[in-house]
């Protein structure tokens, strides 16, 4: 299925049969292919637990896989040493749904984190990092559009603030690849849209690969050049996104449709009680 | 069947209670403790009270000394736990510790510096360096590690997980991800459990004395006994005084950084308002100059004047306070020479006397647990102000609850042991009365913390104001009065080991005693016990807890 792809030159990414099999036992990705040229925009969705998380946290060595090989820039992450990690990792920008950010900092240095894989030893503290990377910072800000809350304490921010303050710092890696999971799941629809456009926006400037994880199927497709769909580990679905309609990928989440009601309605479950008795 | 059902929860619950008031029973008779002693005692320190009364406050000079000593002993031997404590703590915390071997030792030297009460450090490291101070301070610093580490460990174990996935993302090695992203978040509860540790440091350096590592506690001592009755209730109001404005104002602080508002500088509204909208002004003018270092906000000058304060008085401390801080360090070699002198434990030349003296311990740390908690019941009732709704009652009851919490216990042994003559009865009685104001002010808070709805909706079925507290209050503050008591039990027990010092009962007399003599052998026994006592009695405490829960 992922031909068209594999035969474009300089992958940035290959994982060959990968497996990741939890301490607990729980099979989260089954001998997963997959090749990623540069300059890709990838969409990857699956129902909840489909082990789309999992697989993006392969990529940079978050976690290790139990079977197969990840390559990433031509290094085996999957036995990477510690400092060939750390200079896969200052490549990589990762953008997570709970943001990350440290609350009680300043958002500058929430963002100036994202400088330390260029820095040796601990920092601490505004002080800590050199002028020029402060300036740095301060720019990456007026990029997201977050200057004026420079010297603003991170935990005061919006959701919509934090994932832009989350994608300034990983622009201050500069990085060559972006992954997200999920990264406006935890936002109100207007505060998504304004954040998703900005990830895009940005990844096109800095012609970055990308590789997003989304709830919704529709912003997938719109997003995306590449589909991927993932169900219980396994890759089920291949394709490039253009002329891609929603009733193509709803075969993804097929046997899930049930359950998905189910567990939709047992999110809801608290709230209605909540509700009642209040 | 209308009775609940039999769950082994339930069952094991019933047999703790069964076993704790079996407990409490023996160890009342175990102390011969009577009704009549029990109402004598408070009789005869009233009595003696009135007798030292007034105080003589003609030697002040000296006594301001000892004051200002005890206050240094206690903000140098906090400062020196915190050092040691946070290289321990980030080795002790399952999620920054490097490997299992550090884990286990720095979790290892927490718990057994949290076993071993300071007087009994200090008395054995006097020996080791001398009258004064410094032994004071080194003990101090090394059972506060047991705190202090504890709590810096659980702050680190707390931080949430998030942000240090994201810093180590961006390729950041593992000690600046930490540096990033725990340390920030764990730094309230740095500074607050320091604080709160020097408030209780003041306290114990207070009757370090007794044991001659410097403070005020040797010039009452020495007052006592030269029956100066008049001069020691002198020092004693001093240092009280001295205590309860800590106690208050280190309070303040620590819900100023955990409130984190600057609620201590900025009182009323108006002025808080104001210094808002500057900070406001401040941040503004800093982002649109493209400023690229944080400006000088209300919180950050606060934060910079508070931190300059502590160094200035901690350079005063070291520079005015009569110890040799460079060769200090020479005197290690003589802690350790004293240290390995206590090896091998002799546990054979005073069994008997060890023996009682550890049921000793255990049995007055259970009485004074009761019989505080008996006391402090009413007081708390009075003291939260949604139970007795009285502004005027419930104001004075904590006003009055804090006043008593100001004299350490083993001052108030003292006194005690003074009324009554040696024994375990004067060291229950004090204990008893430290317990009653600590524990109704716990008790307090819990009860002011019950949530309103379910005591709403019993009222509303038309109950009693005490049929109200049986179905609604009680039941919500249960499980905290269990853990609260078991704490209480906890620290009693820990407290009754160094009773004896100052003759109230107990093994620390003969620990006392073992020293004078140089019984370095007995002393590393008594040491080994008392450790033993403590820990099964926090372990058996940790258990009931999570029955409870
Ligand atoms: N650290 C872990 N330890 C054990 N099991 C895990 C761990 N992380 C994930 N899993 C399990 O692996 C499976 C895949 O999880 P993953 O988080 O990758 O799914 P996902 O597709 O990202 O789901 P969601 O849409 O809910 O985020 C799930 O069954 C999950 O319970
Ligand atoms: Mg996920």
């Amino acid at each position: 299925m992922s031909k068209i792809f594999s035969t474009e030159a300089d992958p940035i990414v290959s994982l060959t049969k990968v497996s990741k099999r939890f301490a607990t036992g729980t099979l989260a990705l089954d001998e997963v292919d997959l090749v990623v040229p540069r300059g890709q925009l990838l969409s990857l969705i699956g129902q909840s637990g489909s082990g789309k998380s999992t697989l993006l946290r392969h990529i940079n060595g978050l976690h290790k896989p139990t079977g197969g090989e990840v390559l990433v820039m031509g290094c085996n992450v999957g036995d990477a040493k510690s400092k060939e990690l750390r200079q896969i990792r200052k490549n990589i920008g990762f953008v997570f749904q709970q943001f990350g950010l440290v609350g009680r900092a300043t958002c500058l240095e929430n963002v100036l984190t994202g400088a330390l894989g260029r820095l040796a030893g601990p920092r601490y503290g505004l002080v800590s990092y050199p002028k020029a990377l402060r300036r740095e910072a301060f720019e990456h800000l007026e990029r997201v559009g977050l200057d004026s809350q420079a010297f603003q304490r991170a935990d005061t921010l919006s959701g919509g603030q934090m994932q832009r303050v989350a994608i300034a710092r990983s622009l201050m890696q500069q990085p060559v690849m972006l992954l997200a999971d999920e990264p406006v799941a935890s936002l109100d629809p207007e505060s998504s849209a304004q954040v998703l456009e900005l990830l895009l926006k940005i990844s096109i400037e800095e012609k970055m690969t990308v590789i997003v994880t989304l709830h919704q199927v529709e912003l997938a497709i719109d997003w995306a050049n590449r589909i991927v769909g993932l169900r219980d580990g396994k890759v089920v679905l291949d394709r490039s996104a253009i002329g891609l309609t929603q009733e193509d990928v709803m075969d993804v989440y097929r046997r899930a449709d049930r359950s998905n009601d189910l567990a939709k309605q047992e999110a809801e479950f608290p709230k209605s009680v909540a509700s009642l008795s209040s | 069947m209308l009775s609940a059902p039999r769950s082994t929860k339930r069952l094991k619950l019933g047999g703790v209670f069964f076993v704790f008031v079996a407990a409490t029973i023996w160890s009342w008779l175990y102390i011969k403790m009577t009704f009549s002693t029990l109402f004598g005692g408070f009789d005869d320190l009233w009595n003696l009270l009135q007798y030292m009364f007034p105080p003589r406050f003609d030697q002040m000079g000296q006594v301001i000394d000892a004051t200002i000593e005890t206050l240094w002993m206690a903000l140098i031997g906090t400062t020196a736990s915190v050092i040691l404590s946070i290289p321990l703590a980030f080795g002790a915390a399952r999620n920054t510790t490097p490997n299992a071997a550090t884990f286990a030792v720095c979790r290892a030297i927490i718990t057994l510096a949290r076993a071993v009460p300071t007087l009994i450090i200090a008395a054995i490291f006097v020996l080791a360096v001398g009258i004064g101070p410094l032994g004071g301070i080194l003990a101090l610093a090394l059972h506060s590690i047991g705190m202090i580490g504890k709590l810096y460990t659980e702050a680190i174990e707390s931080a949430t997980e998030a942000p240090r996935d994201a810093v180590s993302s961006t390729g950041a090695s593992k000690w600046q991800t930490i540096l990033a992203t725990i340390v920030p978040q764990a730094t309230p509860t740095f500074i607050g459990a320091a604080l709160y540790r020097l408030d209780i440091n003041v306290r114990e350096s207070a009757v370090l004395g007794w044991v001659g590592a410097g403070g005020i506690g040797f010039v009452i001592q020495t007052a006592l006994r030269g029956l100066d009755y008049s001069r020691a209730l002198a020092a004693v109001s001093v240092i009280f005084v001295v205590i309860t404005l800590i106690e208050i104002s280190s309070n303040r602080l620590r819900a100023s950084i955990i409130g984190e508002q600057s609620a201590v500088i900025t009182k009323n509204q108006k002025a808080r308002k104001k210094s808002t909208e500057r900070d406001h002004k401040i941040l503004l003018k800093a982002v649109t100059l493209r400023k690229l270092n944080l400006p000088w906000t209300s919180e950050r000058r606060l934060r910079i004047s508070a931190v300059l304060f502590y160094a200035g008085l901690l350079i005063l401390a070291l520079v005015t306070i009569k110890i040799p801080i460079i060769s200090s360090f020479g005197y290690l070699d003589e802690i350790f020479k004293t240290s390995a002198d206590l090896f091998p434990p002799d546990f054979n030349t005073a069994r008997p006397e060890i023996i009682r003296g550890i049921l000793e311990t255990i049995a007055i740390g259970f009485v004074a647990t009761i019989l505080g908690l008996l006391i402090a019941l009413p007081l708390a009732l009075l003291a939260a102000r949604n139970i007795v709704v009285n502004r005027v009652i419930y104001s004075g009851t904590r006003l009055f609850m804090l006043a008593f919490r100001g004299i350490p216990e083993l001052i108030v042994a003292v006194l005690f042991v003074s009324a009554m003559g040696l024994g375990p009865v004067p060291g229950t009685l004090a204990l008893t009365l430290g317990t009653a104001f600590f524990m109704a002010k716990l008790i307090a808070d819990t009860l002011e913390e019950v949530a309103p709805e379910p005591r709403d909706a019993i009222f509303a079925t038309g109950a009693t104001r005490s049929q109200e507290f049986f179905a609604a209050v009680l039941p919500q503050a249960m499980p905290n009065l269990v853990s609260q008591t078991l704490y209480l039990l906890d620290v009693n027990l820990r407290s009754s080991t160094v009773l004896g010092i100052v003759g109230g009962g107990g093994i620390g007399f003969l620990l006392l005693s073992a020293l004078r003599v140089i019984e370095y052998q007995t002393v590393g026994a008594i040491l080994i016990l008392t450790f033993v006592v403590v820990y099964a009695i926090e372990l058996l405490g940790s258990w009931v807890r999570k029955l409870v829960e």
